[in-house]
């Protein structure tokens, strides 16, 4: 990979950590905020199925601005961060037209997806 | 427990894990799962669910201060993550058929492992391979990094071993709610003769990958409480990102010496939970 390419890999890559870790922070301690300044009664409720459903319920739940809501986002975006880290992994495989990495690439991103699609079905 | 006792409790518990975890390498799933079963009296596979969002976090947090050292090896973090991952969907698809009593058999064995091998010498600390292996060769894995603000290059042998144990660290990190940094590190340290902190940084780039294969199982299926994970990651993304900035400064291989002294306690509390006493 040249210089210019690498650079530009840590550059991304560095933006998606710092993204991903502020994104989490603010969204958790929200929740954490609006759960304990409300009490009991907003206790979050632990979210369960597909992830898109897990999503859809966490847009609803902002709507009412639910502790849940700020909670389950910051989650999924740790959740996601490997993957995204993967996926701009597999570009930058690719523009350095390194294709054995790309497909190795794709494949743990099969697996990991595969986990996912596994525990929604009660696996 | 108040739930702001508990969210303060969780948070603390974090925080010690984030950064032991990315200090040490060994993962903050040692900490975090013994806090919530032990203490918290969490069920297991919550316990679990909730940990392996730590690593994730463990990984996330201290990611930043390996960019440009070249500790992190991509390429062979990516071929080695084909048997972890495969190793962790194994593992998570399993995880609730086993009891348990035998969990925490396993996990105490774990920690004592882990533990006893933090005491052993790395012969090849900072020097690495001689030579690439044959599949290290085709797969382009050797690389550099920075030592003393030098540029190092180094070898990689025992893929094929190496590649074996991380389908077993994949099953065990999936199983346990840990990163399994202990043998992911191992493996590079002393059969791919890597330099130890590339290993490390290998293994911290490796465990947040393999936890979000089974991580994602865990949530669809309800195991994960967003009130105790969310403090999890807050504390662990703190804990880790202090423990990344001090990797570099303080004498790593004290400290791991002394979280394997606490480790060996917490290990014989849940073997003699998993043995009914």
């Amino acid at each position: 990979m040249s210089s210019r390419l690498e650079g530009q890999r840590r550059f991304i890559n560095l933006w998606i950590l710092r993204t991903s870790i502020g994104l989490s922070l603010v969204s958790i301690l929200i929740g954490l905020g609006v759960f304990l300044a409300k009490g009991r009664d907003y206790l979050p409720h632990t979210p369960a199925g597909s992830i898109a459903s897990i999503i859809v319920d966490a847009c609803q739940d902002a709507l009412s601005l639910h502790a849940s809501a700020f909670l389950d986002f910051g989650m999924l975006v740790i959740l996601f961060t490997p993957l995204v880290r993967l996926g701009a992994g597999i570009v930058a495989s690719m523009r350095a037209r390194d294709w054995l990495y790309v497909l190795i690439g794709l494949v743990v991103v099969a697996l990991v997806s595969l986990g996912m699609l596994t525990g929604q079905a009660g696996g | 427990m108040s739930p702001l006792l508990t969210v303060l409790v969780v948070l603390a518990g974090g925080l010690v894990a984030g950064a032991i975890g990315s200090l040490t390498g060994l993962g903050g799933g040692l900490v975090i799962v013994p806090l919530l079963t032990l203490l918290l009296h969490l069920p297991v596979p919550e316990a679990v669910g909730v940990s392996l969002f730590g690593v994730i976090a463990t990984s996330t947090g201290a990611a930043p201060r390996f960019i440009g050292t070249g500790y992190n090896n991509v390429r062979l973090g990516l071929f080695l993550q084909v048997a972890a991952s495969s190793g962790a969907l194994v593992g998570a698809l399993i995880s609730h058929k086993v009891p348990a009593r035998l969990l925490f058999l396993i996990f105490g064995i774990v920690m004592l492992y882990s533990a006893v091998m933090s005491f052993m010498p790395t012969k090849h600390d900072a020097a690495g391979a001689r030579e690439d292996s044959p599949l290290a060769k085709r797969l382009r894995l050797g690389s550099r990094y920075k030592r003393d603000g030098q540029w190092v290059d180094y070898k990689v042998a025992g893929v094929a071993p190496a590649f074996g144990i991380m389908v077993g660290a994949g099953f065990l990190s999936a199983l346990l709610g840990i990163g399994s940094g202990v043998f992911k590190v191992l493996a590079m340290d002393r059969l791919m003769r890597l330099p130890f902190k590339v290993s490390t940084a290998t293994s911290n780039f490796m465990i947040g990958m393999t936890a979000a294969t089974s991580a994602g199982y865990y949530l669809s299926h309800g195991d994960v409480s967003p009130l105790v994970a969310g403090p999890v990651i807050v504390g662990v993304l703190a804990g880790a990102y202090v423990g990344g900035h001090w990797m570099t400064v303080l004498p790593v291989k004290t400290l791991r010496r002394i979280f394997a002294v606490v480790l060996c306690f917490v290990a014989v509390d849940m073997l003699l939970k998993g043995v009914g006493i």
